[in-house]
């Protein structure tokens, strides 16, 4: 027996493709894949919420959810409070809202207002600092009871938790490809909850023409928002939850005209 | 935003400074095989032909670890979902494999013949959640001396 | 091909060796057939996903390790050992070598 060295020309034991396309082809399949299954359940998830009475959802987050929010959102220094208004309750009238929601005021330089399940809008005290009409307070208010009653909220939370089981289902252990599929999702959500947004912003109008008989100080919020974020980095409103504030504003104009709303005085909000 | 733009740096990089020092890899390994191509290696038991009047024999081994880049790794994890053949994965097995076997070869350049090559592969290194990136290979044989 | 596991072909004289050759793959299921074998492991049994898994593993090791061989000119592959380790979770790895050699 003699030996012949020799080595192999071609190596057989590694594909000659192209890495990148291999990586393309299996991120749009995956794509592919979350959203078909992301928009099936996110119906299923619509479909259901609207079968949950507000009893029964009182009954599932009353306490709890409230009390974490609040425990997540105020620094330990600072505290939370529950309040009573009546133009709240008038507001509540108007939206034709029978069941008991709960207001929250907590100290926060957060220019928001939040609705949660089980009944409860927190409106942050940097809200209240920044509105100088009691229109414009009437409007966030109207906004969220917008969100309760086409039960955003819940639909908001099924939705991610549908996103959150999908993305893990998918990736797996992988703690490296759940960095690559979280922007994504985030941009199908974000996409999702600026059609929600859009039509609270037009609930809260209905409510402010209910209450007042005018919309007028309705884009006040946006308005004083805009003047103070004029700079803001362009590319944020992509990524943000809330539609472009200059589109908002002009929507909510659009649909008073066609609607016939007119502009009035606005009332000084009393603190 | 931020998880974005450190995840995008991070691939590119993996991605083009990866494929780079692979190239150069793979290059460094053929030009080593072709120099060592006359050191017999085998994996059968006995020599291979007659080799004459054997002075000793001695066990010496070689091993390499090696891990993918970070580009492939993404790759890896979306092959998984699909399922098939996990290419990242290959070029890594090849390369740390030939390497395990040059650096054998190069433990004993005065040897005649190596014997019975085995060889041993083991995840050495497995982040949180099996998340496996580098393979050790371990060769061993048994390198004959002639007089 | 004449592949085996043993030193020496019964019946065979080898008269060229060639040098070791060998065949690798790295396979992976897709995801629904991870999660059935997970279930299916509170339960015990076989794992048919997995089976299927790494003898698709094998077969495509082996077909590389012969293309290799074909290459040097090989009629046989003597001596071949198998080894298997996990590289990443849910992908086998398999891994095939032997020598090359020519039979009469």
């Amino acid at each position: 027996m003699k030996y012949r060295p020799s080595l192999p020309e071609q190596n057989d034991n590694v594909s000659h493709e192209h890495p990148l396309r291999e990586f393309f082809v299996l991120l749009a399949g995956l794509c592919v894949i979350g959203a078909i299954i992301y928009v099936i359940l996110g119906l299923f998830i619509d479909a259901a919420v609207d079968h949950i009475s507000p009893e029964t959802e009182q009954r599932w987050f009353k306490k709890t959810s409230i009390n974490a929010a609040i425990a997540q959102m105020i620094d330990e220094d600072k505290k939370a409070e529950s309040f009573e208004s009546e133009l709240f309750d008038s507001l509540k009238a108007c939206a034709n809202i029978d069941y008991p929601i709960n207001l929250w005021r907590v100290e926060s330089n957060a220019i928001n207002a939040v609705a949660l399940p089980g009944g409860d809008i927190i409106v942050f005290s940097g809200l209240l600092d920044k509105l100088k009409s009691e229109n414009g307070l009437a409007f966030v208010l109207g906004h969220e009871l917008g969100h309760f009653k086409h039960r955003d909220h819940l639909k908001g939370l099924g939705r991610g938790i549908v996103l959150t089981v999908i993305s893990s289902a998918l990736t797996g252990s992988d703690s490296s490809l759940t960095a690559l599929v979280s922007p994504v999702s985030m941009l199908g959500q974000a996409n999702y909850s600026q059609s929600r947004e859009s039509a609270a912003d037009i609930f809260a109008l209905e409510i402010l023409n209910c209450h007042y008989g005018h919309v007028g100080g309705a884009t006040e919020f946006f308005e004083s928002i805009l003047n103070e974020h004029k700079d803001v980095w362009e590319l944020a409103h992509y990524f943000s939850s809330h539609p472009e504030v200059e589109k908002r504003i002009e929507n909510m104009s659009h649909e008073s005209n066609t609607r016939g709303f007119v502009d009035a005085k606005t009332i000084t909000l009393t603190k | 935003m931020t998880e974005l733009i450190i995840f995008a740096a991070l691939i590119s990089l993996g991605f083009f400074v990866g494929q780079y020092l692979e190239k150069r890899h793979y290059a460094s390994i053929q030009m080593r095989e072709k120099q060592l191509i006359n050191l017999v290696t085998t994996t059968s038991k006995t020599p291979v032909g007659d080799v004459g009047e054997i002075s000793h024999c001695t066990l010496v081994s070689g091993n390499a670890v090696i891990s993918i880049d970070y580009f492939k790794r993404i790759v890896a994890g979306l092959r998984a979902i699909f399922g098939g053949t996990v290419r990242s994965y290959e070029t890594l097995i090849d390369r740390s494999r030939r390497e395990a076997i040059l650096r054998l070869k190069e433990s004993c350049p005065e040897a005649a013949q190596i014997i019975n090559l085995r060889i041993e592969t083991s995840s050495v290194f497995k982040g949180k959640k099996n998340d496996v990136g580098s393979v050790e290979v371990l060769a061993y044989g048994t390198a004959v001396y002639i007089k | 091909m004449i592949i085996t596991n043993t030193e020496e072909i019964p019946g065979k004289t080898i008269t060229t060796c060639l040098g070791v050759v060998s065949g690798s793959t790295v396979r992976a299921k897709h995801a629904g057939r991870d999660i059935m074998a997970g279930l299916k492991n509170i339960v015990g049994g076989e794992l048919k996903g997995y089976t299927e898994l790494l003898s698709e593993a094998r077969d495509q090791a082996m077909d590389r390790l012969q293309a290799q061989a074909q290459q040097l000119g090989a009629n046989a592959i003597v001596n071949v050992r198998f080894s298997t380790s996990s590289v990443a979770a849910g992908a086998s790895e398999i891994y095939i070598y032997g020598t090359a050699v020519i039979v009469e």
